[in-house]
């Protein structure tokens, strides 16, 4: 097998991987400030406009997620995939309502993480700190599926060049998370926005370049690629079980609550409203998340490449080279070679590699807030700013080490079911973080008890569905983040009615005596 | 603690904000109306193009409800 990357589009990938290394230590003296701070280096001293907003939370939640496994999936199993697209659509509108009522929040009591303001909010520590542990572990999988993408990227470049594409892959992996570790220590969320913006231009042009391209390499583009999918979705043990053209009935209700239980979770991840906090005013972080639906229509090209595939000849030849399991994630990063004339493809595979590189920094970052604020301040309230800062510092550099020991012990599909798994825990916090942005009334016990057993049903489910994010009820696949969180409001709802009249009895108790 | 609101926005921009937000929700929900081939563009099916342009309509939506919601604050 001759190499498939291009010298030309090797020098291309790293020359842009220096300038990538390079604006990532110089954000530490882009918008300069004290990085001693936690809000300075945490939020990049929250003074982001409505354009960087945009880039940096367009980077944040437009991750290998959308260049890896929404492809993957439409690839796999078809139009049910499909529905990251009313995802992203609703997503932005649940995030424009609560994130500036949120920032508003932070910005007057300098809160740097959600469970900051539960633990406000309902005046309640542990359940502040259950929160943030949540938010710490539910992000891991996330970092993982990152990683995953970076890997595809590497299996696509070294093909050909080195017999063992494991060994070297794990070695250029390890070498990227230094370099990024280093600058976010470093530089924090501005060496993460100064990237974004380049992992941004990069995204869209290579997505473009694949669109005007694929037309030139492939006689009929989109007409021969669905042709091709339905004829192999036909050809029995169907892969695109979901449909190809359109959706298949039985895959209705998994669609609908795929989308809805996902928009749901994306903005309790501690990344997502790390990076909306960081934002300098309410209406600019508003207008920009109003924005956002607009990056979305790259998702729904990338989910279409993954049909588009189908009928490229060339790629398709370099896929069959791997087991069938191990081709999804490669969709993109083949299809970039194939399509993309030499040198373009280099472009187009390092926007992927930053493309899950800073989000899985901003990630860590996050994680590394949750820790210091919200387990380990309670534990030692006489911890410094300076030494909050210090040990937040580290924790991201640990936590994205630690993501990486994961993958490289656990095997990459793993990783993306963890991912899904990740959701349906992160569900969980939304009645208090959500709904606490708009009521205090709810009782923080039975808060901290729909929380614990909508947890534990959603893993329950998860298992029992044979590690699958959909469970069936009434012969209807259902996503079960969302009928965990159907349980969990129900017990908030219930739980705090009795307590209100718990409290009443008592009340008027003792105004009798 | 009270909620923190959008301070001095008149009502009827928040319920027609409101309104803008929901608007996509409804769309999506109505999988049967967009779950069909034709009239196909480029080679698309219509499933896949209807719900990308709603991406497009959407921003606009949302972004005319947060001019509504904030009217003249930077």
């Amino acid at each position: 097998m001759a190499p498939i990357v291009t010298p030309l589009d090797w020098g291309v990938f790293l020359a842009l991987f220096v300038f990538f290394t390079f604006l990532g230590f110089y954000g530490a003296r882009w918008r300069r400030g004290d990085l001693s701070q936690l809000s300075e280096w945490a939020l990049a001293g929250r003074r982001l406009g409505v354009a960087l907003a945009w880039f940096l939370v367009g980077a944040d939640v437009y991750t290998a997620y959308t260049f890896i496994a929404v492809p993957s999936g439409v690839f796999a199993t078809g139009a049910l995939y499909f529905y990251a697209v009313p995802y992203v659509a609703t997503t932005f509108g649940v995030a424009a309502v609560t994130m500036p009522a949120l920032w508003r929040w932070s910005r007057k009591r300098g809160y740097i993480t959600a469970a900051d303001f539960v633990q406000d909010r309902f005046n309640s520590k542990l359940l502040a700190a259950f929160v943030a542990i949540t938010g710490i572990i539910a992000e891991f999988p996330y970092i993982a599926l990152q990683i995953v993408g970076l890997q595809a990227v590497l299996t696509v470049m070294l093909l050909g060049i080195v017999k063992s594409i494991k060994l070297v892959s794990d070695l250029a992996l390890t070498i990227s998370f230094i370099v990024l570790a280093a600058f976010t220590y470093t530089s924090g969320l501005r060496g993460a926005t100064l990237t974004a913006v380049l992992k941004d231009v990069i995204i869209f042009a290579s997505i473009i370049a694949i669109l005007v391209a694929a037309p030139l390499v492939i006689p009929g583009a989109f007409s021969t690629a669905f042709k091709e999918a339905t004829l192999v979705a036909s050809g029995g043990d169907p892969p695109l079980a979901s449909g190809v053209s359109t959706l298949k009935a039985p895959f209705f209700a998994a669609y609908t609550t795929l989308w809805v239980g996902s928009t749901l979770a994306l903005y309790l991840y501690p990344h997502s409203i790390n990076g909306s906090l960081s934002a300098e005013s309410d209406k600019r972080l508003t207008l920009s998340l109003g924005l956002l639906p607009i990056y979305g229509i790259g998702l729904a090209l990338l989910a279409l490449y993954g049909i588009l595939i189908y009928g490229d000849a060339a790629a398709m030849k370099i896929l069959s080279l791997f087991p069938a399991s191990a081709r999804g994630s490669l969709v993109i990063p083949t299809l970039a070679v194939t399509v993309l004339p030499p040198g373009l493809a280099g472009l187009a595979l390092l926007g992927v590699f930053i493309g899950g590189l800073v989000p899985a920094a901003i990630m860590a970052m996050a994680q590394a807030n949750l820790l210091v604020r919200n387990i380990i301040k309670p534990l030692r309230p006489s911890i410094t700013p300076q030494g909050e800062t210090r040990i937040a510092k580290w924790a991201s550099v640990f936590f994205k080490f630690l993501a990486l020991g994961f993958v490289f012990i656990v095997p990459a599909t793993y990783a993306i079911w963890l991912q899904l798994l990740g959701g349906i825990i992160i569900t969980q916090t939304l009645p208090a973080v959500f709904l606490g942005l708009v009521t205090d009334r709810f009782d923080k016990y039975s808060l901290m008890v729909g929380w614990a057993v909508g947890l534990g049903l959603g893993v329950y489910l998860f298992i029992a569905a044979h590690e699958s994010p959909l469970y069936p009820i009434l012969g209807h696949p259902i996503y079960i983040a969302v009928i965990a969180l159907a349980i969990n409001l129900l017990i908030v709802l219930v739980g705090t009615g009795i307590a209100m009249a718990v409290r009443r009895t008592a009340q008027a108790k003792v105004s009798v005596k | 603690m009270t909620v923190e609101t959008v301070k001095g926005v008149a009502t009827w921009r928040k319920v027609v904000a409101a309104v803008l937000f929901i608007i996509p929700w409804i769309v999506y929900l109505l999988l049967p109306t967009y779950n069909t081939v034709s009239p196909e563009l480029g080679g698309v099916p219509f499933f896949y193009w209807y719900q990308t342009l709603w991406l497009f309509i959407t921003a606009i939506l949302y972004v005319i409800a947060v001019l509504l919601l904030y009217p003249s604050r930077g």
